[in-house]
């Protein structure tokens, strides 16, 4: 017991002198940093040496600016990387067996942009690697972080998949969405953001590289999606030309991108839709009549709050109550009618009373 | 007059009253740090909070004339401490605040400038552009009087 003690001790007093010596270096460096980028070290021409122990350490601290800070001073800090010369190690960090190596590879490639060309220096590390190589070429990093969607760890995977899509790389566009296509359907829209970093250029290459709806509606429901998220204009056409194919769950993300883009002049098509049989789309319906239609939509969305399936009848009465005054008022008649329709009267009572508790009314 | 440091030029066509006074908000104390140091360059005098709570207590308490606040932080977000400062009588309820988010969504934007803020910027940021918006901000509210 006396034993277990001694050794714990020992790791808490290691832990801390670690953390203590962490603090005391980070504290050093941001000092250093400020004057590399904006004062004398300007002047000077650079940051000055790092020892060559604390190379991972000052990774870990460049890497801590690179969410926050672009521009200029993201590309100084790009150079102060390359200046300690890691990324020399990163192909085999990339094959590492513990994952934790691998992810933090594929992620240190994306957050100092390692596939684009600079001018390659020597280390400031006092102390020269053997490892090191002069002459080492920036371009190909993105094409070994490509076997990692295949990792096994999730997490790897995932990584990798954001370092692909936030080099706006279109040539890795088509991995990407595989791997998105392979990972179940209920992550699909969760992984929509990884997909979201390749920018809206991603959509016109879905439109001319997919195959056909018909024949594999899954990207295309990807597609709809993200025509929804990047709020991309010119995919509408494209988006209702993928209403006219027969597939519920594409038709229903379709009517979410539209609802987003909220063309007014699409209204009648959507409509078509308000009688459809599948109860996925005409839940979409609901919340579009009323975004596309304003208030000469109450008399369609009425209809919609008879439904039989709870969900169409909390979004008609959703967008009813959105629409403001002729809204509330159908709403209001539709509680109060005693002839009315038993489950639409109480969908009206019920978000009525909702909307009066957050001062909506 | 332009600072020329090492062949970087920062151009100063800015001319900030002394004392002017620039509230960061800011968690992340590294990218806080940095900030502070470009925006003291500019000569501006620059407080530095780590959550709303504390940047409302020393919007309170000092002179402030510029806010630059992070939108996702502890203890109070960028959005309710944008709605605090509002709510207060002016001129301290009129002072400019740029709201700087890690999101990018559109909704996000509009909510932000929904709220109050004169102006978003998305990270990663450019603290060049940062420095140059607030001083749109500055100059702005400064001729509204």
């Amino acid at each position: 017991m006396a034993g277990l003690i001694l050794v714990g001790a020992v790791m808490q007093y290691r832990q801390d002198r670690r953390n203590r010596y962490r603090i005391a270096r980070y504290q050093a460096w941001e000092t250093r940093l400020s004057d590399f980028l904006f004062r004398k070290g300007y002047e000077h021409g650079d940051f000055g040496p790092v020892a060559w122990a604390d190379r991972w350490l000052f990774r870990d601290f460049l890497a801590r600016y690179q969410s926050s800070i672009a521009g200029e001073e993201s590309e100084l800090l790009r150079g102060l990387y390359l200046d300690i010369g890691l990324h020399a190690s990163l192909p085999r960090r990339l094959r590492d067996r513990d994952p934790r190596v691998r992810a933090q590879a594929a992620k240190e490639i994306g957050a100092f942009r390692l596939d684009e060309p600079s001018e390659h220096v020597a280390p400031l590390a006092a102390e020269r690697p053997w490892r090191w190589k002069p002459g080492l070429r920036l371009e190909g990093y993105l094409d070994r972080v490509l076997p990692l969607l295949d990792d096994p760890v999730p997490y790897v995977a995932h990584t990798a998949a954001l370092t692909l899509t936030q080099s706006r790389n279109l040539r890795y566009a088509a991995p990407v969405v595989a791997w998105v296509m392979r990972e179940e359907l209920y992550q699909r829209e969760r992984l929509l953001r990884v997909l979201e970093g390749f920018g809206p250029g991603l959509l016109p290459w879905m439109k001319d590289n997919l195959e056909s709806p018909d024949q594999n509606p899954g990207p295309w429901i990807l597609f709809a999606l993200l025509a929804g998220s990047h709020r991309h204009r010119e995919s509408q056409p494209r988006l209702l030309w993928l209403l006219d194919i027969p597939n519920v769950d594409l038709r229903a993300s379709v009517l979410k991108a539209l609802i987003i883009l909220a063309d007014p002049a699409i209204y009648p098509r959507v409509l078509a839709f308000a009688t459809s049989p599948a109860w996925e789309i005409r839940t979409q319906v609901a919340r579009a009549l009323g975004v596309l239609g304003g208030p000469s939509a109450v008399p369609d969305l009425m209809p919609l709050m008879a439904d039989p399936v709870f969900e169409v009848r909390r979004n008609a009465a959703q967008s009813l109550v959105d629409l403001g005054h002729a809204g509330v008022s159908a709403l209001t008649w539709l509680a109060e009618d005693p002839k009315a329709d038993r489950f639409a009267r109480d969908m009206a009572r019920e978000r009525l009373e909702w909307a009066d508790e957050r001062g909506h009314l | 007059m332009d600072l020329v440091k090492g062949g970087r030029l920062f151009p100063m066509t800015r001319h900030w009253p002394a004392h002017t006074t620039v509230l960061v908000v800011e968690d992340d104390a590294a990218t806080a740090k940095i900030i502070q140091v470009r925006l003291e360059m500019e000569g501006l005098r620059v407080l530095v909070a780590t959550n709303g709570m504390d940047a409302l207590e020393i919007f309170q308490r000092e002179a402030v004339d510029l806010v630059a606040t992070d939108l996702m932080m502890p203890a109070m977000n960028g959005f309710r401490l944008v709605q605090e400062v509002r709510d207060l009588p002016p001129p301290k309820g009129r002072v400019p605040i740029l709201l700087l988010s890690s999101n990018h969504s559109e909704q996000d934007m509009v909510r932000c400038l929904a709220a109050g803020a004169d102006d978003y910027m998305a990270k990663p940021i450019s603290v060049q552009v940062m420095v140059e918006r607030l001083w749109r901000l500055y100059e702005r509210s400064h001729r509204a009087g």
